[in-house]
């Protein structure tokens, strides 16, 4: 048995055609039908009467009515079910779909409920998957010249991003793979694959990772042609939240003005601390950049807002670091085994300290002599009421203002 | 003639809503968290869409990142914009985030997209003195994202809000040594004032000082046993 798809064509002269193709062939007995339902239609081909040109048409709404003629047999019952029918009476198709679904649910078993959907013409077989939807793609080539400047090919990838992207946005889709080809001219093709974190169909984040790539590659001759397709799409993240929860319903906004400061300053603007144990505090921290959507970021689809803490930290002033030590003047005192600073003067300014505490010695980098370090720290409270820390360099001799708490 | 000035004063809220003190908004601020200082800010927080001054030192900074920790902590998100660079890595477990800008125009950017989106409640920018027409960008982007913006410089004409703290040098309460000088930093007093249109107020408070936990160890691989107590054998 053959099976053929009509939705959306005429059914009737496909039939037609598809009956004639066989028969060409040497099958002069071929019969065809159509029919709503694929059971109504196998009925009518193998049991029914053959109409114009050897197609058995069903009328379309009619495929229970012709179903219900057919005896029982034609639908090919399980032999546990044949006796059943018969001590309950039921010949006919017809018969059978007249009783409830719970009586034969309850006489007959899950088997005989699919038999009594045949029955009805209720076939939910599915004959043909459903077709694949295009994935959206947008392609330019030119013959007159060819590109080799980044900026030129961002200017022609941005145009079939919006192409692309708008599509993706009409479906209701992201995408989470790119695929990127080159048409070069020395007739070779080079493939980048671009992959975002979840799928997107947010123009500027791909604007963002084409310009990454294009930064990084380096193609072996000009390039003619540029096409984009989406390799991979999925049903963009629709996060469940509080629409009255402002946090949840600005995420969007949030993370594209993130991933804007990221694409003008550099990944490094924006940074969490990574901290070693290095005992010297202005060694101790790596700046790591974070992205839009960093993992530190547990807002409902916002990798920009942050998790509640489990328990917030109280106020409290806290060490603010000069970026770099400051060199400063400072005169000092003898106090018992050490010389207390008394005052400084830093930025042509002098300024008196009423209270030291100190030192607390740091050293180290005995086996490196380019990390070799002994510091001798103060805190001190100014007479203008600052708490700053001060540092001698016990090998230079030299005095450092390193911070200040605020 | 008291009633014909407060019908004159609610036609000219409801004309010019932007015009209206902030002591009079709607719109709930930001608070601190520090109960305190939040009796002495006008409707108990910094002010939306709008531009607040901070002088810096004096504690400000304490007194910021306590309001952005309370942001979040209310399911907001906050930023802080660290033009100066002073953060010190080692003590920033906050949950606002953190941008370090190169140069003062990317402050200025960073500020402004960050103000614009409307998704940070609050936006700190310190460590930069800026010229007249970069505030006016940044109190327009505050406006139109609805965001508080608090603004760390000695002058600004455009602030709905001024903030100044001080700590008197006897201020500072320590725990000493055995030699009776100072040891250890254990609290401090701010004294605060606030400034708006209508407003003028003072609040006293104490705030921690945290500690910078300088690892005295001769190397960063060694332990620092010094002023472990020793145990004692007992005689037989």
């Amino acid at each position: 048995m053959l099976w053929a798809d009509g939705h959306g064509l005429d059914a009737r002269a496909l039939a037609r055609k598809t009956l004639q193709l066989i028969r060409d062939r040497g099958t002069t007995d071929a019969r065809a039908a159509v029919a709503g339902t694929p059971v109504a239609a196998e009925l009518a081909v193998v049991f029914g009467v053959v109409g114009e040109r050897g197609v058995a048409v069903v009328a379309p709404g009619t495929d229970r009515a012709f179903t219900a003629l057919f005896p029982i047999e034609a639908l090919d019952p399980a032999p546990r079910l044949a006796p059943l029918l018969a001590a309950l009476g039921i010949t006919t198709c017809g018969d059978l779909a007249a009783l409830s679904h719970e009586s034969v649910e309850v006489r007959l078993g899950a088997e005989g409920v699919a038999l009594w959907r045949l029955a009805r013409a209720d076939d939910r077989r599915l004959i043909f998957s459903p077709a694949p939807r295009e994935l959206p793609h947008a392609s330019l080539d030119w013959t007159d010249y060819a590109l080799k400047d980044p900026e030129r090919l961002l200017f022609s990838i941005n145009a079939l991003l919006t192409r692309v992207c708008g599509a993706l946005m009409a479906d209701g889709r992201g995408a989470h793979e790119l695929t990127l080809t080159f048409s070069l001219t020395d007739r070779g093709t080079h493939l980048e694959l671009l992959r975002a974190s979840r799928p997107t169909a947010n123009q500027r984040t791909w604007v963002r990772l084409v310009r990454a790539v294009l930064e990084r590659i380096r193609l072996p001759a000009a390039v003619t042609g540029v096409a984009l397709h989406a390799s991979r799409v999925a049903a963009r993240d629709a996060q469940q939240g509080d629409l009255f929860d402002r946090g949840f319903t600005t995420t969007g906004a949030a993370e594209d003005a993130v991933a804007r400061i990221i694409e003008d300053q550099g990944e490094h603007a924006v940074v969490a601390p990574d901290n070693s144990a290095h005992p010297l505090l202005d060694e101790r921290t790596t700046w790591t950049p974070r992205s839009p959507r960093s993992p530190q970021a547990a807002h409902t689809g916002g990798e920009v807002r942050e998790a509640r803490p489990a328990c917030a930290a109280p106020a409290a002033l806290t060490l603010q670091l000069s970026p770099v030590p400051r060199a400063i003047t400072v005169e000092t005192a003898p106090r018992r085994d050490h010389m207390m600073p008394v005052r400084y003067r830093d930025g042509g300014e002098w300024h008196d300290i009423a209270q030291a505490a100190g030192p607390d010695r740091v050293s180290g980098g005995a086996w490196d002599p380019d990390h070799l370090h002994a510091r001798e720290y103060f805190r001190c409270v100014t007479r203008e009421g600052v708490l700053v820390w001060l540092f001698r360099d016990a090998n230079a001799g030299a005095w450092y203002l390193h911070g200040w708490w605020d | 003639m008291a009633s014909s000035v407060a019908a004159l004063r609610a036609l000219i809220e409801q004309r010019f809503p932007d015009a209206v003190p902030i002591t009079r908004g709607i719109a709930r601020p930001v608070a601190s968290g520090i109960p305190e200082m939040d009796r002495a800010l006008p409707k108990g927080g910094f002010p939306l869409g709008r531009l607040s001054v901070c002088a810096p030192h004096g504690g400000i900074t304490a007194i910021l990142r306590a309001a952005c920790r309370n942001a979040t902590r209310d399911g907001e998100r906050a930023a802080w914009v660290d033009a100066g660079r002073t953060i010190a890595g080692a003590f920033w477990n906050d949950a606002a985030l953190l941008v370090r800008p190169a140069t003062l125009s990317h402050a200025v950017r960073a500020a402004s997209e960050l103000l614009h989106a409307g998704g940070f409640r609050l936006v700190v920018l310190a460590g930069a003195e800026l010229a007249a027409p970069q505030v006016a960008r940044l109190v327009r982007a505050a406006h139109e994202g609805g965001g508080a913006f608090v603004l760390l410089t000695e002058h600004s004409s455009m602030a709905a809000l001024r903030l100044s703290a001080r700590i008197a040098p006897e201020a500072y309460r320590w725990d000493h040594d055995p030699f009776g000088g100072p040891a250890h930093v254990r609290d401090v007093q701010l004294d605060i004032h606030v400034r708006a249109l209508g407003w003028n107020a003072r609040a006293r408070f104490p705030l921690p000082v945290q500690s910078h936990e300088l690892r005295l160890a001769l190397e960063s691989g060694l332990a620092d046993r010094r002023g472990l107590p020793r145990t004692r054998l007992r005689a037989p």
